[in-house]
């Protein structure tokens, strides 16, 4: 529980972001073969190999040692990448993926012995055993150290790891045992130089250097990867002239060879030169400190508040600096929690991959948008209801293809997905141009499951929403995919618990859109400020859409009519004190703000509207969560504590009291 | 990961005594984060009797807990001002969780290695039983230990119905 994690969880945590990397990685290679791909992919696999056994992960580094060996041939451009290379790297992907998550226990053990685990090294070494036999090597993949591969070469190389490096699990033995198995070690010599004497020594620290002799086959960027990451190391590779001539091992990295041979620091070959330098913070401490920062917009609210009363000019100043700088400060902290929502698409591939070989359908996913920032709180939350989205798209939305041809359609269907910002939320349209939702049987379903009056006139937009309710599912039969008529609501109860919005538009036989609307950021919402009584409670700004003066209104409600004619639509109403405080308000001049929430509109009276606030959410503790109507708290800046109105839980609890009244 | 963690440097056999209603109470100490003042409460409309509304302890929104409700004693009358606020700092659904406990009076600290505790007899109150751990005699009165666990539990029917 205390600050830095244990080395092994922050190998854990690496390892499964190379291995999630794989995946879009592999589904790119598919599409495009690049060399710099094709080196992504052997770098994290050999990252994984390494790592994974210098932290106990026997079974998941022998594994990954075979899919790297296989790879290695893909890098020689011995084996050509098409789908049966790529469908066998996902699942050696997968089961990586699953040795990993059995991790240190018995189960990886189990795992490694499986019929998959069998089947899937057989497959890596038939790849391994046809080197040299298939067809060319893709003229991109031609590197200048690939192009001799196949004649015995002699390298130096001199060795000196950082002297930190073993805090951090490096190990030198393993290294070297793995430059042995590239060929035939002619020499091993240990420069000790720099040892000090055994009263000054440090066991944690490392001294000795290495000047190796090398004589294999293998070329220049298998011994690179030897030490890939043997970070900051003191390392020169250079190739000797042949055997015969060559005196043996020198002194220290300066012994270079005139001529052909290149001396390239390890740093450089072990990341491409356009990844940013980053660090890697424990997510609590970044909740902390976006904690911190809500106290501050607070504290910051409360100051100007008060510069305000004083009416110092002074005072006035500082307070407006103080705003700018809180301001730039919580634009700079939300940013670092935000990701770019591609880091979920790469998933998003391979459902679509996946399903639409199962189904046996031809489907293209397109994104775009990918650079959209968003918390990653809301990232993580839904990727569960887009990956439902997006199989039901290929399972429901596109045809299968002889429909696709028969209506004039392109053989291929196409699901898109597109994210954008839009002010203050993030959009994300998942849109399919398949069959379009059944608007008839999704009303003849609504009407025999009492959620539709017979004789009601819905528009059709509205009748698409109707999917979200909780049990509707119009797929005539059960398939594995989806389709069980649970997972809809499932999706758009997990949108507003991100307090985000979900609407669908569909076309009979053009296809399906759905909109999702999320807000940036989890901590900080604009709000409006409304008075009911003597309580402050905040609307969140997203959820409104005009405010209106009941004066204006024609709302007598001592008949039971809870509706007023606005801008020519009958507008339902809930009057908030009945609804928080039990009673009417018995103020007068009060006002109607209108929020829209589940595709309705809704107009709530409160009895004065203060003004819009940026306030931080905090949430309920268990004591409240169940609360009905309200979403969370807020201190506002004279200190009181202010409630937090959850709009689309407001509406469904108004609707569920209309039905039983009319029951 | 317990309050005590957080809590001043207490004797965990430290019993913080206050008064509600007359009578007086005791938890232990090692729960306690601070005793203060009263401040405003923000109403929790529809929230369940004994966490009737929020406070602002220092930036950080606390539910106010109101353990008459859960002890079957009458309500205190909204005229009387006065009492005092003790703040505890304790595990809810396995989350260290600030609650503001509304009081009367707070009396002092005892120990309780010298306190013999006693089961509550049948009809010897109209508590719960689960929410008291027992009673012992100090001085020259009675003193109630509550059962923090069950009493704070934000869900009322898992310890009991009324």
């Amino acid at each position: 529980m205390t600050g830095l994690p244990s080395p092994t969880e922050t190998f854990i945590e690496e390892a499964q972001e190379q291995i999630e990397g794989l995946e879009g990685q592999l589904l790119d290679l598919e599409k495009v073969a690049s060399p710099e791909t094709i080196d992504a992919v052997f770098r994290a696999l050999h990252t994984i190999k390494g790592s994974g056994s210098m932290f106990g992960f026997v079974e998941l580094a022998a594994f990954t040692h075979h899919f790297e060996d296989a790879f290695d041939r893909v890098r020689d451009g011995l084996v050509v990448i098409g789908p049966d290379l790529i469908n066998l790297s996902l699942r050696a992907r997968d089961h990586m993926q699953a040795l990993l998550a059995e991790g240190l226990n018995g189960g990886a053990k189990a795992l490694s012995e499986s019929p998959e685990a069998r089947h899937l090294l057989e497959e890596l070494a038939r790849l391994v055993e046809r080197e040299g036999t298939t067809a060319p090597r893709p003229a991109a993949n031609q590197g200048a150290a690939t192009q001799d591969a196949g004649r015995a070469r002699r390298w130096h190389i001199h060795f000196k790891p950082n002297p930190v490096s073993l805090r951090n699990g490096m190990r030198p033995d393993l290294l070297l045992a793995e430059l042995e198995e590239l060929g035939r070690l002619v020499t091993l010599d240990i420069d000790a130089s720099d040892l000090p004497p055994l009263d000054a020594l440090d066991p944690l620290t490392s001294y000795l250097g290495w000047n190796v002799v090398l004589d294999t086959s293998e070329t220049r960027s298998a011994i690179d990867a030897v030490f890939i990451f043997a970070d900051s190391a003191d390392l020169t590779i250079t190739e000797q002239p042949p055997p015969h001539e060559t005196p043996l091992a020198r002194q220290g990295p300066s012994a270079t060879e005139p001529g052909p041979k290149v001396d390239v620091p390890a740093k450089s070959t072990r990341q491409p030169a356009s990844s940013d330098e980053t660090i890697r913070v424990a997510s609590g401490r970044l909740d902390a400190i976006v904690d911190q920062l809500g106290e501050l917009v607070i504290a910051q609210a409360r100051l100007e508040s008060l510069s305000k009363t004083i009416g110092n000019g002074e005072l006035d100043t500082l307070a407006e600096e103080m705003g700018r700088l809180v301001a730039s400060l919580r634009d700079a902290t939300l940013g670092i929690r935000m990701l770019p929502i591609e880091t979920v698409f790469g998933k998003f591939r391979r459902v679509v991959r996946d399903l639409s070989a199962d189904l046996g359908k031809d489907v293209l996913l397109v994104t775009d948008g990918g650079e959209t920032e968003i918390d990653k709180n809301v990232i993580d939350r839904l990727t569960e209801p887009l990956v439902h989205l997006i199989r039901n798209s290929v399972d429901h939305g596109i045809e299968p293809t002889d429909q696709r041809l028969a209506a004039g359609k392109s053989r291929h269907g196409t699901v898109s997905l597109v994210a954008q910002r839009e002010s203050g939320e993030v959009a994300i349209v998942i849109s399919d141009d398949g069959g379009g939702l059944n608007l008839e049987a999704i009303r003849r379903k609504a009407i025999a499951r009492g959620l539709l009056q017979e004789d009601a006139d819905v528009p059709d937009a509205q009748l698409g929403n109707l999917i979200f309710a909780p049990g509707f599912s119009t797929s005539e039969t059960v398939s594995k995919v989806s389709g069980r008529g649970v997972g809809m609501d499932a999706v758009k109860t997990a949108i507003e618990a991100l307090r985000g919005k979900v609407e669908v538009v569909s076309n009979r036989g053009e296809g399906t859109r759905i909109t999702l609307k999320l807000p940036v950021s989890m901590s900080i919402i604009d709000g409006l400020l409304v008075r009911i009584g003597s309580d402050i409670y905040v609307l969140p700004l997203s959820a409104i859409e005009e405010c209106v003066d009941i004066a204006t209104l024609d709302c007598s409600h001592d008949s039971g009519r809870t509706m007023a004619r606005i801008h020519d639509h009958l507008v339902p109403w809930l009057d908030l004190a009945e609804v928080f405080h039990g009673h009417g308000s018995g103020e007068s001049d009060r006002r109607m703000v209108i929020v829209r929430a589940d595709g309705l509109r809704l107009g709530v009276i409160v009895d004065e509207i203060i003004g819009q606030h940026q306030t931080v959410i905090k949430p309920f503790s268990p004591y409240h969560r169940t609360v009905e109507g309200l979403s969370g708290a807020t201190i506002l800046p004279d200190g009181a504590v202010a409630l937090i109105i959850d709009v689309a839980s407001l509406v469904r609890g108004g609707l569920a009291s209309s039905r039983k009244a009319a029951a | 990961m317990q309050a005590s963690e957080t809590s001043h440097d207490a004797d965990p056999q430290s019993l913080l005594t206050f008064g509600i209603a007359g009578e007086c109470f005791a938890i232990p100490v090692a729960l306690i984060h601070e005793v203060i003042d009263p401040l405003p409460v923000t109403p929790v409309p529809n929230a369940a009797e004994h966490a009737p509304g929020l406070i602002n302890v220092r930036g950080i929104v606390t539910p106010v807990l109101d353990i008459r409700r859960k002890l079957r004693m009458p309500q205190r009358s909204q005229q009387s001002d006065g009492g005092r606020l003790i703040v505890l700092e304790l595990p809810v659904e396995e989350v260290v969780t600030r609650v503001a406990l509304a009081a009367d009076t707070v009396i002092g600290v005892v120990d309780a290695d010298g306190l013999t505790l006693d089961a509550v007899p049948e009809l010897g109150a109209r508590w719960p039983k689960a929410y008291v751990r027992g009673v012992a005699q100090l001085d020259d009165r009675l003193v109630v230990l509550l059962n923090t666990e069950t009493l704070f539990s934000p869900d009322e029917n898992a310890t009991l119905t009324s």
